[in-house]
């Protein structure tokens, strides 16, 4: 027996309207909405978690297991409704990749792996984000394809460029090339600080 | 859209879509998910200048989601590993991640310009009904919205039985989405509160709340339920009405015989008692007269009270009951009057007639004092009971309706009787559960306390009926035969 009387939009938590439209509030709030992230966020993310799992095995396998850990944390993270698992599998992933470069890995996989690490994660953490604020049963598809299609898309530019940069300007001398690269990245990422 | 995504279109929705077109729609593996929401459509419209206007908003500031803090870090990071360790992959996947970084700083969030409307199925509606609610928005700003994600502002008083009233999607300039979803009407007066449209930017790094104001307005009005009979006390008007009197006159029940004064009708003389006797002896009758009755809801925030999370508050039995017995003294010939013990002010004078009763259904369904949600103001009670007081008539008797969780309603109800108001307090009781399970040590106590409150009216002269599963006339009819007048 409660005062049952905030049955609609109530000015949310953290960030943006999470809100409930349940009556009561706090617990009655998930009987009402299912927060979970839509559905298709999850595949999209799992998928491009295999993706980069097998890239990273064809690079070198034991750098390839590591990254398949992310694909358990990334199914997690979203299960759970928790950003942080969700970056300890983007962190798995990079250590994983590192570890398959470590062990000889070849340059071309190990961009596939890391540009597809990069979309499995951040498609997963805008599906809690939209679980969180819009539901799992609202409409979401157009908003993760298009979040999705456009994170897939800066990944394989940057991918582009930074490979055709290496092959092209950096053929025989690596290392000196390399350290250029490197420095008009930090030039770059600075300028837009 | 799809063609199988087409056929799951509601039809209304349908009707209206021209040529659609996906934003941003890049082949994208996932694309062909299912859609769960089944009433939503994006869709492309020509040049339609008269909603070219953006509803009129308030923004807040954008701010960072903190989604892609770190990411050129662990980008130089690596390319650093990678220099020092002199392998060519790390420093290609490191200068890769440093893209990430530059797209997370692209962009700002903008505000949501968008024309919106909203479109209800049926204004009027009768409780219970299903309003299918449809709301349509338009990009009418020259950017594109790759992120928006959209709230509609359902009042507090519909709950929403199909859908969510959300959708998330990405528009691009002159691109509308419609959204729709229906609410189950419930008695009152409901407004739209401001629809809430969250932007991101591209990455989602930025991010930014807008409200749009849509107006729109349902009033539900129930149809007031026929009320049986409730028996009144004696304060009477000096009208005629139905509520007998102990005072002796025309009527139909015997009262009292009296001896004969010159001029009394001859059909009033007791002919038997003059056969037996000789002498001439006058039948005196029950009166029976108005009343004039004042019907006080209590509508106190501590009143809005279920005995079940997703069951009917008591004020909305209050007030149903109130409906059912307003009707029936009306009928009766009685004046009645409505009034709420609420910090909103709620007060219809007794009165009889037509246009009465439809005042008090009007009063009775949309006052916001009784509305089925309580008000955010302070209830001052002293201040409450003084003006109640001066607006009360000297004779009017007072039915009140409170579910008697506190003991504000009590001291009340002791206090108006004791000015010679008398008072008969109705109560639907918030504590009676169907089953034993549910019944919590909470629970218990107040449903123990209620019970002391009640007898606490009881001995202080003031009836008391009260229902809680059974129906109110039932309860009223067993109190029926239970008082004598």
């Amino acid at each position: 027996m409660s005062a049952n009387g905030s049955r609609g939009i109530e000015p949310g938590g953290e960030r943006g309207p999470e809100t409930s439209e349940g009556r009561g509030s706090g617990a009655d709030e998930d009987r009402e909405r299912d927060t979970r992230p839509p559905l298709l966020a999850v595949v999209a993310s799992l998928v491009a978690a295999t993706v980069a799992t097998a890239a990273a095995v064809v690079a070198a396998p034991t750098g390839g297991a590591v990254v398949g850990a992310s694909i358990v944390c990334l199914a997690a993270g979203s299960l759970l409704g928790s950003a942080r698992v969700l970056s300890w599998g983007a962190a798995a992933g990079i250590g994983g990749i590192a570890l398959a470069a470590e062990f000889g890995g070849g340059a071309e996989p190990l961009l596939v792996a890391g540009v597809a690490l990069a979309v499995a994660w951040d498609v997963a953490d805008h599906g809690l984000s939209i679980g969180r604020q819009v539901g799992r049963e609202a409409r979401t598809r157009r908003n993760v394809a298009v979040h999705a299609g456009t994170s897939l898309l800066v990944g394989t530019l940057s991918a582009v460029v930074v490979y055709g940069t290496y092959v092209v300007a950096a053929g025989g001398q690596p290392i000196a090339a390399l350290a250029l690269l490197c420095f008009g990245g930090v030039v770059l990422a600075s300028a837009f600080r | 859209m799809t063609a199988a995504e087409r056929d799951r279109v509601d039809p209304a929705t349908t009707a209206a879509s021209e040529p659609d077109e996906v934003v941003g729609g890049d082949g994208d593996p996932a694309s062909t998910d299912d859609g769960t929401s089944p009433a939503a459509t994006d869709r492309e419209d020509g040049g339609d200048a008269a909603r070219d206007s953006p509803t009129e908003r308030r923004a807040l500031r954008a701010f960072d989601t903190g989604r892609w803090v770190g990411v050129t870090g662990v980008a130089l990071t690596l390319v650093g590993i990678g220099i020092a360790l002199r392998q060519p992959g790390t420093v290609l996947v490191g200068a890769a991640a440093v893209g990430y970084g530059l797209y997370a700083r692209l962009g700002e969030a903008d505000e949501a310009e968008l024309a919106v409307e909203r479109e209800v199925s049926d204004r009027t509606p009768d409780p219970g009904d299903a309003v299918t609610v449809t709301v349509r928005a338009r990009n009418v700003g020259d950017a594109p919205c790759l992120d928006l994600r959209l709230v509609d502002g359902v009042p507090p008083g519909l709950e929403v039985v199909a859908g969510p009233a959300r959708v998330a999607t990405a528009l691009r300039s002159g691109a509308s989405v419609t959204f729709s979803y229906a609410v189950r009407a419930s008695r009152g007066d409901h407004e739209w509160g401001t629809i809430r449209a969250v932007v991101r930017n591209a990455a989602g790094s930025r991010e930014r709340l807008t409200e749009l104001e849509t107006p729109t307005r349902l009033t539900c009005t129930p149809e007031l339920a026929a009320g049986g009979e409730l028996p009144l006390r004696g304060l009477t008007t000096v009208s005629h009405g139905r509520v007998p009197t102990d005072v002796g006159g025309s009527g139909v029940e015997f009262y009292a015989t009296r001896e004969y004064r010159r001029g009394d009708p001859l059909k009033r003389v007791d002919w038997n008692r003059r056969a037996r006797t000789g002498e001439l002896a006058t039948l005196e009758l029950r009166e029976e007269r108005a009343a004039t009755v004042v019907l006080l809801v209590d509508a106190r925030e501590p009143a809005y009270v279920a005995a079940r999370p997703d069951a009917d508050t008591a004020v909305e039995a209050s007030v149903e009951a109130a409906g059912a017995v307003f009707t029936a003294l009306l009928a009766g010939g009685d004046r009645v009057g409505i009034a709420a013990m609420s910090p909103r002010d709620c007060w219809l004078p007794p009165g009889a007639g037509t246009d009465h009763a439809v005042r008090g259904r009007e009063t009775l369904a949309t006052n916001p004092a009784l509305a089925p949600t309580p008000s955010e103001d302070r209830f001052y009670r002293t201040l409450w009971r003084r003006r109640f007081r001066r607006r009360l008539p000297g004779d009017a008797q007072v039915l009140f309706f409170t579910p008697l969780v506190d003991d504000v309603p009590v001291d009340t109800a002791r206090r108006l009787d004791a000015y010679g108001h008398l008072v008969t307090v109705l109560s639907p009781d918030p504590t009676a559960s169907a089953s034993r399970s549910t019944a919590t040590p909470g629970r218990r106590l107040a449903a123990v306390e209620r019970r002391e409150r009640i007898r606490t009216l009881r001995g202080a002269g003031i009836r008391v009926v009260e229902w809680g599963d059974r129906s109110f006339a039932a309860a009223v009819a067993g109190a029926n035969g239970r008082w004598s007048r």
